[in-house]
């Protein structure tokens, strides 16, 4: 390459600062890649390092006992189930509470409120919620359902954890019905359709895979949420279905156990971290191929 | 073409039947009747004043073609027809469109019934994420309850009309996000006529298709004006003069002169339409 640069220099002098900036070109556009790659190995690598310091430290603590036996003093043999139940339980009602009313309000920004000062106002508080602190959100939750109440509770971690649902949904939801095209809109209404029909039957039904991923982050970023649960569901160590009730959670349990001394509890907390890692993986893989198969839009 | 159908025809005579009874007709009234009237029309968009004072009929099975350069006014006037710029804030229209009498702009019509009397093709096919069969079907469920037998010949009928049936009757269930573009516009075709309107507007509805779609959607034009009154909108001055009974040339928002295909194509009467046509401007 350098010896035809050369040549065409040596030809007529005009074309030498063409080639000039064909080098500089070549040379920024390595320059950028290579930058990108590098950007690329480093993020791998952290989340490589990540994942194997869970698994190899996690799976050795992965027995069928870990599903079967409640969570127990150290040396005792205890298991996960009730952090897991627990998790499961509050989680899918944050979803269940969280995910109908993210998805209504993202609708109203979408479709019903564009160029309204309520949907500003309503947009921007969405937003503030999406970046507040979680703890905060357990702090608020704690004020209205646990202090009047008198005690800990697992419906108020639901609640506290389908606070965090609602913004997510409702940012995801709006942006997903932003990409339906007006022309779907506009076909909708000409068959005589009225709005809401238009809204709900066409333009959510478009944006349906979006909005289940939405709803999906939503369910990832709640499972391994703790400070909010701190001061809502406090946790459990023994055996609770009982919404008004403490009540356990996988990641109080790793919060609990993971700064303790004692070596079983420590590697309960490992095999915990594993076990929200690997459900939302399995979340994610189910749905992408549940979603994803029927695909039509 | 005519054969296909007067075969389907003959084989599901229930159909074909029901189909004309509830059309009331068409054959007996005479051909030529105005369905459609626009008097002194106008309209703005904002304080942009788009159309002005246009009067024009549309003939009762007859094609009426809407030409002119961008920008002239042509697709806006559809979208007076079925009041589609009720959807957006800003825009209105004064004067009289004239549906069987009765003025469709007037304050107080029922746009949801209007819009199933008047139906509208786009530009560009816009097939809804759900099923073939379902396609076809929204309209209808807006408007009516049929029972599932009902409901499943409506949509064959549709589907024959616009030629579609043979290609997907045994993928009624999929997707129709899958057809080929010139499929889905027959599709939006098949799912405008399906609720049965007396009117149907087309906005350049071969604008996105090869020259073969193009082809049989320009048949099809020419069957399904037997049954319901059409303007189309198009780019095309070939494709107006093969498919347009009638022709209306419009340009900054007038309209200059509106007369049979034939004669605006061969003796217009208006200096700007000749220019139009000649390709000395547009």
């Amino acid at each position: 390459m350098s010896a035809t640069t050369t040549r065409l220099g040596a030809a007529s002098r005009h074309v030498a600062p063409e080639a000039g900036r064909a080098r500089r070109r070549r040379f920024a556009n390595l320059a950028a890649t290579v930058l990108c790659a590098v950007a690329t190995a480093i993020l791998l690598a952290a989340l490589v390092s990540i994942l194997v310091t869970l698994v190899s430290r996690g799976l050795g603590g992965l027995h069928l006992s870990t599903f079967t036996r409640m969570t127990s003093p150290p040396g005792s043999g205890g298991g996960l189930l009730n952090p897991i139940v627990g998790s499961i339980i509050q989680t899918v009602l944050a979803v269940l509470v969280g995910a109908p009313v993210g998805l209504l309000a993202g609708v109203f920004l979408a479709e019903f409120g564009t160029g309204s000062w309520v949907a500003d106002v309503v947009r921007f508080v969405s937003d503030m919620l999406l970046s507040a602190p979680s703890i905060l959100v357990g702090l608020f939750v704690y004020l209205i359902l646990v202090g009047p109440v008198g005690h800990f509770s697992g419906f108020a971690g639901a609640m506290s954890l389908a606070i965090l649902v609602i913004p997510i949904v409702v940012r995801t939801t709006e942006d997903m019905l932003r990409l339906v095209p007006t022309s779907m809109r506009e076909a909708a209404a000409a068959l005589g359709a009225p709005r809401w029909k238009v809204v709900m039957l066409i333009c959510v039904r478009a944006a349906r895979k979006g909005i289940a991923t939405g709803i999906l982050l939503a369910v990832a970023r709640v499972s391994g949420e703790t400070a909010p649960l701190l001061f809502t569901s406090l946790g459990n160590l023994s055996w609770s279905v009982n919404l008004n009730a403490p009540m356990s959670s996988l990641p109080v349990t790793i919060y609990q156990y993971a700064g303790s001394a004692y070596d079983d509890w420590v590697q309960l907390a490992w095999t915990a971290a594993l076990l929200i890692t690997a459900g939302v993986l399995i979340i994610n893989i189910i749905a992408r191929l549940g979603l994803g198969g029927r695909d039509s839009t | 073409m005519n054969d296909q159908i007067g075969q389907n025809a003959a084989a599901r005579p229930q159909q074909g039947v029901s189909f004309a009874q509830t059309r009331g007709a068409p054959q007996a009234l005479a051909p030529g009747r105005a369905m459609l009237s626009l008097r002194g029309l106008d309209f703005y968009y904002g304080a942009n004043h788009a159309l002005k004072n246009i009067s024009i009929d549309f003939p009762e099975q007859r094609v009426t073609g809407l030409i002119g350069p961008s920008g002239c006014g042509k697709s806006t006037l559809l979208r007076v027809m079925n009041r589609m710029y009720d959807l957006y804030p800003g825009q209105r229209a004064t004067g009289e469109v004239l549906l069987d009498g009765q003025n469709i702009i007037a304050p107080g019509t029922d746009t949801n019934a209007l819009r199933s009397r008047v139906g509208m093709v786009f530009q560009k096919p816009t097939p809804f994420p759900m099923s073939i069969f379902d396609n076809v079907a929204f309209g209808v469920r807006l408007h009516e309850s049929l029972d599932r037998a009902a409901m499943e010949a409506r949509i064959e009928d549709a589907l024959r009309r616009v030629a579609l049936w043979a290609e997907v009757k045994d993928r009624l269930r999929a997707p129709a996000a899958a057809l080929s573009g010139g499929q889905q516009q027959r599709l939006c075709i098949a799912r405008t006529i399906a609720t049965r309107p007396e009117v149907i507007l087309l906005d350049e509805p071969t604008s996105a298709l090869d020259p073969i779609s193009t082809a049989r959607i320009e048949e099809l034009l020419d069957e399904l004006k037997v049954e319901f009154t059409i303007a189309i909108v198009t780019h095309n001055l070939q494709q107006a003069a093969r498919c347009a009974d009638q022709v209306a040339f419009f340009y900054m928002g007038e309209l200059v002169e509106v007369a049979p295909a034939d004669r605006l194509f061969t003796a217009p009467r208006e200096k700007r339409t000749q220019d139009y046509i000649t390709g000395r401007f547009g």
